[in-house]
């Protein structure tokens, strides 16, 4: 209880700072993936796609972040066995957080394809095996975690896959393509704005005080809905055909039907993003802040404050304004394989499942999510080559990542008991 | 980056653009038998010269693209068709080129002089010629088509009315080669016996292009009947 009093301030400043540096890593990596394939298929530019991540950033990590960010700062260990010693879970969180932060930077210079999330639940299970004991670890819980890994990549490529059938039977497969793509659009778009907003506001704004009822849930997001129906439809209203483009390729009309529906998902791409990964940077700072200020309560029984939200989406933001820029530049111009229609149809799907994910407090990874749904779009015999060898150097990044969080997490530890006390 | 690469290395670039780019090549290799035989007619020794230079050059072109093409297939790569009926694919394409190029070879090392009785049906054979690589290479354009409809529906009538299409080509020119060889035959004790022996060997290897053209189809049809 003494070192929480005497160095409280000096933790919590630490804990801004490494949740700082996670987030602006998350920012400046992770989110080009996530709005690449908009950016590729040339529905925004990059200055927009910046313009778009900003705002739906914030509001995903802020009205939809806070389930993850409870489950990373309080969902995986127990420390009730060290509710005398409240500074051993200070030391761990904040070992957790630069251990992930540090594994993603090599992970980054060695182009490994890393997820933030499993670095830092590898790193978080790391220091309380070895400070707490395996016992205090939430198995159960880790368990449906890592369930939760292999599952959404599969949910996402069901999503995508379905919507790419559904296009194909609504639109491409018939007379009129052109015709009935103008007329299913706005649909589609409406769906983004009613499936994103129903997963987000349905029981899930306790902490902004807002409870809405089920019904009252499903009103404003069909409100949503079908603002973002009718801004898409005045975006798809003017589009003519083009015999032109329609002679090297009979669908090129088509296809510009979706360019524009791309906005749609980009955002929802951004707002997924900041609703489930803005909690791996800020969930271990929210949980330093939690025990400092409440003179070394470690069962933080306190609610998530909002500012350490808002500092998360700031720190996302950060990244991506300083670096994230080129990233998303340079995969912009490499992700030009996926025709708007396809581009659409795997962002839907690994967007739904990124917020479903976010809104049952799973901490899921965006960038596998949207693989998946990609592969689901390839399973509909959509897309003309998917290099597997990509799955497998997922899987191996997983193998490693778990195990290198956890060791570089408990060597700091260590390092900052032994400086601390 | 880490994430990154992920994506953008997930994604390869389509098959059907390169596929498609070598069909265009050989096609070229083609549209340039009736000019050569032209030449050959008016026995104009330079022009048959280029025009078997420019053939050559072609198929060298179509080479190269079908190693390249091979060598951008390894096996970890996710198709939405078989991976060997692709490489197949590719390989017929880049048989007519071969044959086109054998035909300009013949007339290199050969001053051939052709009767004047089998001017009528070459032509009708080079016609036909024409007209069915031109099909399979309509058909090869649809690719991309079928990929956006993912190999099904109204996209895959319309291919399969396509390859329909190439095969009753082949089978006219079945008949047409038929009528040739009818004439050559009554031609054999006026002629020169290996200009004879030549005559026979040109037809069968200018045939040789709709037999490929057609195998090309068959070849669209294993990938619509995945």
């Amino acid at each position: 209880m003494e070192i929480i009093a005497a160095y409280g301030t000096v933790f919590l400043i630490l804990a801004v700072i490494f949740g700082l540096y996670m987030t602006w890593g998350v920012g400046a990596n992770d989110l080009a993936n996530a709005m690449g394939t908009s950016v590729g298929a040339g529905a925004v530019t990059v200055k927009q796609a910046i313009a778009i991540a900003i705002i739906f950033e914030f509001l995903g990590a802020v009205l939809a972040g806070g389930h993850v960010t409870d489950t990373i700062r309080k969902g995986i260990i127990d420390p009730s066995g060290i509710a005398d010693t409240p500074e051993i879970l200070v030391y761990g969180m904040l070992a957790s957080l630069l251990a992930s932060a540090i594994w993603l930077m090599i992970a980054s210079a060695k182009g490994w394809p890393v997820s933030t999330t499993h670095s830092i639940i590898g790193a978080i299970i790391g220091f309380a095996i070895v400070a707490l004991g395996p016992e205090a670890v939430k198995w159960q819980k880790v368990g449906g975690v890592v369930m939760s890994w292999l599952i959404s990549p599969l949910v996402g490529g069901t999503i995508s896959f379905l919507l790419v059938m559904s296009t194909r039977k609504l639109i491409f497969d018939t007379d009129n393509p052109l015709k009935n793509a103008k007329r299913y659009a706005p649909v589609y778009i409406f769906l983004v704005g009613f499936i994103i907003s129903l997963v987000t506001l349905f029981k899930g704004l306790e902490h902004l005080h807002l409870n809405l009822t089920t019904l009252q849930s499903f009103a404003v997001a069909t409100g949503i809905g079908l603002l973002t129906g009718f801004i898409g439809w005045m975006f798809i209203r003017g589009i003519k055909d083009d015999p032109t483009a329609n002679k090297s390729f009979s669908y090129a009309s088509v296809e510009k039907v979706f360019t524009p529906m791309m906005l749609f998902t980009a955002c929802s791409m951004a707002f997924a993003h900041g609703s489930n990964d803005v909690a791996n940077g800020i969930g271990p700072l929210a949980a330093v802040f939690s025990i400092v200020t409440s003179g070394g309560e470690v069962m933080q029984k306190s609610t998530l404050p909002v500012w350490i939200l808002l500092l998360g989406g700031f720190g996302i933001v950060l990244g991506l304004v300083t670096f994230g820029f080129r990233v998303m530049q340079t995969i912009g111009k490499r992700i030009t394989e996926l025709t708007p229609s396809r581009g659409f149809c795997a962002e839907l799907g690994a967007a739904i499942t990124v917020v479903i994910a976010s809104r049952t407090g799973l901490p899921v990874s965006t960038t596998h999510i949207l693989v998946g749904a990609v592969l689901g779009v390839g399973l509909a015999r959509g897309i003309g080559a998917l290099d597997l060898r990509v799955v497998l150097n997922i899987i191996v990044s997983w193998l490693v990542t778990l195990p290198a969080g956890a060791g570089m997490a408990m060597i700091i530890f260590f390092t900052l008991k032994g400086i601390f006390g | 980056m880490p994430s990154s690469r992920s994506l953008s290395g997930l994604l390869r670039g389509s098959p059907f653009k390169p596929i498609q780019e070598h069909m265009r090549v050989v096609f070229s290799c083609v549209c340039l038998i009736p000019p050569l035989f032209d030449a050959v007619y008016r026995e104009d020794s330079e022009q048959v010269n280029d025009f078997a230079q420019q053939i050559k050059e072609l198929e060298t072109k179509a080479d190269k693209l079908k190693s390249t093409f091979r060598l951008n297939m390894p096996k970890s790569l996710f198709l939405p068709v078989d991976r060997k009926d692709l490489l197949s694919l590719i390989g017929d394409q880049d048989k007519i080129a071969d044959t086109t190029e054998d035909i300009g070879k013949t007339f290199l090392f050969r001053d051939m002089v052709v009767p004047e009785e089998i001017k009528a049906l070459l032509d009708e054979l080079l016609e036909g010629t024409m007209e069915i690589s031109a099909a399979a290479r309509q058909m090869i354009e649809q690719l991309d088509e079928l990929l956006e409809v993912g190999f099904a529906g109204r996209e895959l009538d319309k291919v399969t009315q396509m390859i329909a299409g190439v095969r009753t080509s082949e089978h006219n020119i079945d008949e047409i080669v038929h009528r040739i060889r009818r004439k050559l035959f009554t031609l054999e004790k006026e002629l020169d016996p290996i200009s004879a022996m030549f005559w026979y060997r040109i037809i069968d290897l200018v045939a040789g292009i709709s037999d490929q053209s057609e195998n090309l189809a068959d070849r669209v049809l294993l990938f619509l009947s995945k």
